[in-house]
């Protein structure tokens, strides 16, 4: 077994993460969100789905990022490119596409005096045009956003200027899953779970495996436990904002009778891409994207915040493609299973919601095996406080100080 | 008389109820139903399920006589109510949110 069950492990090689508890106030705050809103969302690369949600030249998904104040428009071109832009007609602001996919049959047209776009974003139609003053359609088309794609993955950042290109922003991560057959498997479903929770109360909540004997009783050894049956991790790797975890297979999981057929019935789910660290390694890509994968299948995580105390949580499990009906079957046992477990989350990010808009706990504790939370928490408050240390991040925040006083 | 599932397999014909398309209905089918009555289709289904997929496998998915689509829902049924009988021994999640804000946004079918 590669796993080390030492206590207190990851501290040593992550030593400026720091050891204090870590404050809670970025979760309950209204003006901390606004902050959030501005520092974050605003200015890092977002993931907005995959290339397969577009697959043919017009196709198009508007998504409605609350966070931001932005409707996106994302379009493949003719050149078979994916453009991102502010769905807003440049004319007096319309909203131009209404619903949430389609397919662009040549233009998009503003339903309000026709204005119409082709799928390059270039204004191409200005109804009474020659009524205007000297308008220029060349220069007028639909407002575009930074859009860029990685391993398949859309991104797109809503700063006009952004500092870091996307290949640059993922950091390391880009040469760690270099290679993965991303290609070879397709979506299975796609579950869209609104809560009253803060943003990164689902996501902690899914950033550790401490958990996992304990809230999720009933399949308590997905992982390799210590002698005392705490779970312990393989690794733990940052990538610039990023960080991933990694689990080693638990080879004491006792099977029960249905599962054990299922996983014989799926190899393929089984097989461990070389890219992968452990058998199960899940990424925080900063700020709310998640990539687990486990073994040959892998889950993805969009966490929208609405509001300080309210987000969508976008869970999409992917499976080797398959039309073999064994297969499919092992597939439908291991989404029943995800989406079971995951609503013991769900009702446990609300309950812990409900107690931190209490005010009555400024503080976080957390412990090694929770090492990830701690540089996610870091990174949330370097980024809407510009603290460069991790002192100041786990420390008493200036912000609760002042925030106490009003 | 049509026979709702392949040779072989009418002694399940009994569970034809749960031979449903989507996975929002098998959630609710199992919501909806008792231990006993969930207890009952595994038991049938469970020591017939290799020979299930054995059987399906002769087929794509995609070109499947209906019969045998019925059979591949049964054991979708399956699937869903494993996780009751093996995991949380009632039909809902314990201590779960309420399964229907998990909403379906895509699915593949079957």
């Amino acid at each position: 077994m590669k796993t080390v069950m030492a206590d207190r492990r990851w501290i040593k090689e992550h030593p400026d993460l720091g050891t204090g508890p870590v404050p809670t106030d970025t979760c309950t705050s209204p003006k901390l969100f606004e902050l959030e809103r501005e520092r974050i969302f605003r200015r890092t690369w977002l993931n907005l789905g995959r290339e397969e949600d577009l697959p043919e030249p017009g196709n198009y998904v508007v998504r409605e990022l609350s966070v931001a104040n932005a409707s996106v428009l994302l379009v493949r071109g003719k050149d078979r490119k994916v453009r991102a832009f502010h769905n807003i007609c440049v004319h007096r602001g319309n909203r131009l596409v209404d619903g949430e996919k389609g397919v662009c049959k040549g233009r998009f047209v503003c339903r309000f005096h026709s204005w119409a776009y082709d799928t390059s974003g270039q204004l191409t139609w200005v109804s009474d045009e020659a009524n205007f003053y000297d308008i220029d359609k060349s220069a007028l088309g639909l407002k575009p956003i930074a859009a860029d794609i990685w391993e398949g993955f859309i991104f797109i950042n809503l700063d006009p200027n952004p500092s870091e290109t996307l290949a640059e922003y993922m950091a390391g991560m880009v040469q760690q899953i270099h290679g993965y057959p991303f290609g070879q498997q397709r979506l299975l479903c796609r579950y869209r779970v609104e809560e009253r929770a803060n943003w990164k109360v689902i996501l902690d909540a899914q950033n550790e495996v401490y958990h996992l004997p304990f809230l999720h009783i009933t399949y308590p050894d997905f992982c390799p436990m210590n002698e005392h049956k705490f779970s312990r991790i393989q690794k733990f790797t940052r990538f610039g904002r990023h960080t991933v975890y990694s689990v080693e297979l638990n080879t004491d999981h006792k099977m029960k009778p249905v599962e054990s057929i299922a996983i014989t019935a799926n190899p393929r789910g089984g097989q461990v891409h070389p890219s992968m660290i452990g058998w199960f390694d899940f990424y925080t890509v900063f700020p709310n994207f998640c990539m687990l994968f486990l073994a040959g299948t892998y889950v993805t995580y969009n966490i929208w915040p609405l509001a300080v105390d309210r987000s969508i949580w976008e869970v999409s499990m992917y499976q080797p493609a398959t039309d073999k009906p064994s297969e499919r079957f092992a597939q439908e046992y291991s989404r029943c299973l995800l989406r079971d477990l995951l609503q013991e989350d769900a009702s446990n990010h609300e309950a812990i919601q409900a107690s931190l808009m209490s005010g009555a706990l400024s503080h976080f504790q957390l412990q090694d095996e929770e090492i990830q939370i701690r540089h996610f928490h870091k990174e949330v408050r370097r980024h809407i406080f510009g603290e460069e240390n991790g002192a100041a991040a786990i420390g008493n925040s200036r912000e609760a100080a002042e925030l106490r006083l009003k | 008389m049509n026979t709702l599932l392949p040779n072989g397999f009418s002694d399940l014909e009994q569970f034809a109820e749960w031979a449903l398309p989507t996975s929002t209905d098998r959630n609710r089918k199992r919501r909806a139903s008792s231990m006993d009555a969930i207890n009952a289709f595994y038991n049938a289904m469970r020591p017939r399920l290799e020979q299930i997929l054995a059987y399906l496998d002769q087929f794509s998915l995609q070109e499947m006589p209906q019969d045998a689509q019925r059979l591949l829902f049964l054991s979708l049924s399956l699937a869903e109510v494993t996780i009751a009988v093996e995991l949380f021994h009632e039909p809902k999640v314990t201590g779960g949110c309420d399964p229907e804000r998990f909403v379906v946004a895509r699915e593949i079918t079957p």
